[in-house]
């Protein structure tokens, strides 16, 4: 299943300064979007509005055209539709099968469809051998990935990734791009990525946009944002960031 | 003299350890909740609960002697001078330690933590649970400190137990007569025997405590 | 798994709990024995441990008691905490009489007060020609070095007694200073570790005989100095149940068959036949009043 998102005027300030000032994005369902920009730009923070971590202080942000409800119990099915991995994985204490199934088990999955659906998981990474070490003994890499399992285990309908290959050698970037390319197809759901790495972004996103000082500076198909952006500022980053 | 030192090691395992998982089965998921949430107001009672800290343990004792007695409010329930309200005495002792501690390590939990299990789904319990799960080698470390209080505590069992012979007679207040009769060796020897208990569930909490760590 | 960790080990807690709880419980409740409360004075004569079990005996009833101060044994009477108080304290027992508090008072037996001190006796007082004459020799003398006297100075007989002593000399007890009389030195507990705080420092102090005897062999620095029957130096027993109209949850019937049992025939020859490392330390003048 697939989820559209749209924020309009969305501000949020930390401290003194404006993170955001009033952006606006619209993610169609079942596309990959990326997001990029210079360090510190705030998308980052844009991802955490989204996933409920964030409140802006304007602005709205709609999910398939509806607002999130007050209602506790909606807000938490929105919630469980939504997945999100950033670059530092934080995996808990105990098995990667622990790690793997914990969204599951929330949901009130249990029993053989729980080990099913984990094995199932942690395959599409290509860590079943690994399905009942210690998480605390992995690498970086196979941590990562165990994080992105965990993730789409539980099949979201909107996926945001921040980040999320920045620490890894380029075989982990590539098995991860891969997973979710694979879960992009496979499930049709929208995938939302922040990625400094512009070639990522080129590799995977159908939509790039550029926030740059809080604003989005230009949204465009991601051959005409790299080939022939409008904006000039998009012009300055895509040249200057190609050292990558 | 053999058989009285293990009715009154008996007696005080008895005491200390009722008394130390009724703290805990109180104190716990009060500081889990109270640790987790993030309000200005609770300051005042986190500062309420460290003063409650150095509460001695004669001063509970006296005030458990107060209300349990036949003219105070829980008189007619007959627990002073008996085992139940010592154990009474001593969870009023203990619960504030363990819920303090508790509620430091829950709070001092990354957030990243917290943020992980919501991201992935939990409810508000399911975090709480996660939570606690993630600090479960912080929270037996309370449960240590709050025992370590209770086994070796001596003016609240004697104020609220009177030290009955062969019913209300512990470690530490036997320990404390033998030395007002200079009867030092069964003192000291009580003493081993009491080190000896504390030793031996400290082991166990702490090979507990190494099976939680990740 | 991940969720129910926390009910399993919750429900596992709660059993144990209930159990332990169970346990105090039965351990705590439905009371049928006779509580007493006492002073440590009377504890440390050994007398209890001794004559209770064969009043359990005769009688079926069972007696135990807290050994707290003078003071702290008739409030818990005040308190209706016990079920009768045995203290030596006669002027505090006729005041709790006349409170209400006590049904009928029972004189048992008395022994004796006697002074202790370290063998040097720097005042003198083996050649006292009485117990108020031995303070005033001890007063006369303390500004000697190595003079000292322990005073219990809590709410016990003995310090009432002692007190007694003091102004039968025509001093002031109640007056002395740390600073200005640093011989004398209050320390607040029990005969017990008053005598052995009075063995460490040399110092005189009153004791009851009782305690003395038992506490004798593990104080080698201090020798019994003034022992003479005087009437002023009489440790008068008692023991009183308290009054049901104060409080009416009190094991009344009980307490009363021990009253009278104590001061009996069974009960005073047993009393007066008990030794301490070989003394004869109660004379028994039991009048019954239940």
């Amino acid at each position: 299943m697939t989820m559209a998102l749209d924020l309009a005027g969305v501000r949020k300030r930390y401290g003194d300064r404006d993170v955001l000032q009033g952006i606006g994005l619209n993610v169609e369902p079942g596309e990959v979007f990326a997001i990029v920009g210079p360090s510190g730009a705030g998308k980052t923070t844009i991802l955490r509005c989204v996933d409920f971590l964030a409140r802006p202080e304007a602005g709205s942000i709609r999910y398939d055209g509806r607002t999130a409800s007050r209602d506790l119990r909606e807000l938490l099915a929105l919630r469980r539709r939504i997945g999100m991995i950033d670059q530092n994985p934080l995996l808990f204490r105990g098995s990667v099968f622990y790690n793997v199934t914990y969204g599951l088990c929330a949901r009130g999955v249990e029993g053989p469809d729980l080990r099913v659906r984990g094995f199932r998981a942690l395959e599409a990474v290509g860590l079943l051998g690994l399905v009942d070490a210690r998480a605390s003994g992995l690498s970086a890499g196979e941590a990562q990935r165990v994080a992105f399992s965990r993730a789409i285990v539980s099949r979201p309908d909107l996926l945001l990734l921040d980040e999320f290959t920045a620490n890894l050698d380029p075989a982990n970037v590539n098995a991860l791009e891969a997973a979710v390319r694979g879960y992009n197809r496979e499930t049709g759901a929208t995938v939302v990525l922040v990625t400094h790495n512009l070639f990522q972004a080129k590799r995977l996103a159908r939509r790039v946009a550029l926030l740059m000082d809080g604003e989005i500076v230009e949204t465009a198909p991601t051959e005409k944002f790299f080939e022939s952006p409008r904006d000039p500022r998009t012009k300055a980053f895509v040249r200057g960031e190609f050292a990558y | 003299m053999a058989g009285d030192i293990v009715q009154i090691t008996l007696l005080s395992l008895l005491v200390s350890g009722t008394s130390t998982l009724v703290s805990t089965l109180i104190a716990v998921p009060v500081g889990t909740y109270l640790g987790l949430r993030e309000h200005g107001g609770l300051r005042l009672l986190r500062n309420i609960l460290f003063t409650l800290y150095g509460l001695p343990p004669v001063l509970a004792g006296l005030l458990v002697l107060l209300v349990l007695s036949r003219g105070g409010p829980l008189g007619p329930l007959g627990l002073l001078y008996t085992p139940l309200g010592m154990i009474v005495a001593q969870v009023v002792i203990v619960t504030p330690i363990i819920l303090g501690v508790t509620m430091s390590v829950v709070a001092a939990t990354e957030r990243r933590i917290k943020e992980t299990a919501f991201v992935l789904g939990a409810d508000r319990q399911q975090l709480s649970t996660t939570v606690l799960r993630e600090s479960a080698a912080g929270v037996l470390t309370a449960v240590m400190v709050g025992f370590g209080r209770a086994i070796s505590e001596v003016g609240a069992v004697f104020i609220v137990g009177g030290h009955l012979e062969g019913h209300t007679q512990v470690l530490t207040t036997t320990i404390i007569t033998d030395v007002e009769q200079a009867n030092y060796p069964h003192a000291v020897a009580l003493g081993v025997v009491l080190l000896v208990i504390a030793g031996a569930v400290y082991f166990l909490l702490y090979r507990l405590q190494e099976r939680t760590l990740p | 798994m991940h969720f129910t960790f926390a009910r399993r080990l919750l429900i596992v807690l709660v059993v144990i709990v209930v159990l332990a709880v169970s346990v105090a419980a039965v351990l705590s409740l439905f009371r049928s024995y006779v509580l007493m409360a006492t002073t440590t004075s009377t504890r440390d004569t050994g007398l209890l441990d001794w004559l209770l079990p064969q009043f359990t005996a005769d009688r079926g009833i069972e007696v135990r008691y807290t050994a707290v101060g003078t003071g702290q044994a008739l409030e818990a009477g005040r308190r209706g905490d016990v079920d009768v108080v045995m203290v030596h304290a006669p002027s505090l027992e006729a005041q709790f009489m006349a409170d209400g508090q006590g049904l009928c008072r029972n004189p048992i037996m008395y022994n004796t007060f006697v002074i202790v001190g370290s063998a040097s006796d720097l005042a003198g007082i083996a050649n006292a020609t009485s117990a108020t004459d031995a303070f005033l020799r001890i007063y006369d003398n303390r500004t000697r070095p190595g003079l000292a006297f322990e005073s219990r100075a809590d709410n016990s007989g003995t310090y009432t007694k002692e007190l007694q002593l003091w102004a039968g000399t025509g001093i002031n007890a109640s007056a002395f200073t740390a600073t200005s009389d640093p011989w004398y030195e209050r320390t607040g507990q029990g005969m017990g570790s008053t005598l052995t705080i009075a063995n460490q420092r040399d110092a005189y102090t009153l004791s009851d005989d009782g305690t003395w005897y038992a506490r004798e062999g593990t104080l080698p620095f201090l020798r019994l100095l003034y022992s003479r029957a005087d009437a002023v130096l009489r440790n008068q027993y008692s023991v009183i149940p308290v009054n049901p109209a104060a409080h009416p949850s009190v094991l009344v019937d009980k307490a009363v068959a021990f009253a009278r049992w104590l001061v009996g025939e069974r009960g005073q020859s047993l009393i007066a036949n008990y030794t301490v490392n070989g003394h004869r330390i109660f004379t028994t003048d039991g009048a019954g009043a239940c």
